[in-house]
């Protein structure tokens, strides 16, 4: 502070003041940076100054923390971009592959019929004509029905596989 | 020149964000802005308040010192806090008069500020008798240590009005604290 220097005050209220009024402050400034040495102001406590530093370290350490976060989120967004950018470089896959082949073991016009409700119905009947048809053949060959005449549980047994037949052709 | 090539490295420290430069900051400049703040505010708790604050700001800004004079830096921020606690302060008294009968009644009762004010030194009580701008002129003289020019960019004044003001103002105290 070069201008702290009486003659440079001096000086410099010179450029301001009249000689007079220059002398004067000149004489001011002195006077008081006496009144402040006589009168110096009190010093922080010391605690307060451990508080400062421990609050600066604190928030020091923070800021490295979310720094570290921050980075750790940017690389984390690039991975995704370089991932994004990799899956839309592909382009859409061809519709049918020439390698792959499809199979059904549902029958087709079970498989392509939007009518659910008739399907279930069907599906019912022939469920329950089956049962009836094996609890006769079973009543047939234990006995305790009485005898049938010849060539009947061929026949059911015809029926049955007519049946089946009918329900995998829908 | 050793002085200031210290002042640099610590600076450079702080903008590393290495804690240890920022407590040779604290313990370089805590008694003159301490002092300044005291100055200007009468109040230790007050002052207390504005020196954390301070280096507070410091942590947060230091990236964007850029060079020049680092006391002038530190103290324009200072200068600052004063302010945006001079508002803050005037916000509150705009409060509490808005409620004067409830104040009215309360100053029956023993005053708190002036017991508080047995307990200041000669100086403060005369500086509390100028005007805040003179006061806060003084204070940045005497507590900154930086030069005039310095000074009259911070308050964004010419050098001719900083001194005259600064003339006038001490010439008061001088008379103040001579009675």
């Amino acid at each position: 502070m070069g201008d702290r220097s009486p003659e440079d005050i001096k000086a410099l209220f010179g450029r301001f003041f009249d000689a007079d009024e220059a002398e004067a402050a000149g004489e001011d400034m002195r006077a008081g940076e006496q009144i402040f040495r006589t009168h110096g102001a009190p010093a922080p406590d010391g605690e307060l100054v451990d508080f400062i530093k421990v609050q600066l370290a604190a928030r020091l350490a923070r800021r490295r923390r979310l720094a570290l976060a921050y980075r750790g989120f940017a690389a984390a967004a690039a991975v995704i971009v370089v991932a994004v950018i990799a899956l839309l470089g592909r382009g859409p896959a061809p519709p049918d592959s020439p390698n792959v082949t499809y199979a059904s073991i549902m029958p087709t016009a079970v498989w392509e019929s939007d009518d659910v409700t008739a399907d279930d119905f069907e599906l019912i009947y022939f469920d329950s004509e089956i049962q009836r048809i094996e609890a006769e053949i079973r009543a047939l060959e234990s006995g305790e029905v009485n005898v049938a005449p010849a060539g009947s549980v061929e026949e059911i047994e015809l029926e049955l596989i007519q049946i089946k037949a009918e329900f995998w052709k829908g | 020149m050793a002085e200031s090539a210290k002042v640099a490295r610590i600076i450079d420290g702080c903008k590393s964000g290495d804690p240890e430069s920022f407590a040779q900051m604290v313990d370089m400049y805590a008694g003159r802005c301490y002092g300044y703040f005291y100055r200007l505010t009468g109040d230790r708790d007050i002052s207390d308040e504005l020196l954390s604050e301070l280096f507070i700001k410091l942590v947060e800004k230091i990236g964007s010192y850029k060079g020049g004079v680092f006391e002038s830096w530190l103290f324009r921020i200072a200068s600052n806090l004063f302010h945006d606690h001079l508002r803050s302060r005037q916000r509150r008294r705009k409060l509490l008069d808005a409620r004067r009968f409830e104040l009215e009644r309360v100053s029956d009762e023993p005053r708190r500020s002036d017991a508080k004010e047995e307990t200041l030194d000669k100086l403060q009580v005369q500086l509390n008798r100028l005007d805040p701008d003179t006061r806060e002129l003084i204070m940045l003289r005497f507590h900154s240590e930086l030069s005039f020019k310095e000074i009259a960019r911070i308050r964004s004044e010419p050098i001719g009005t900083t001194l005259s003001k600064l003339h006038r103002g001490l010439k008061k105290l001088r008379e103040f604290m001579e009675r």
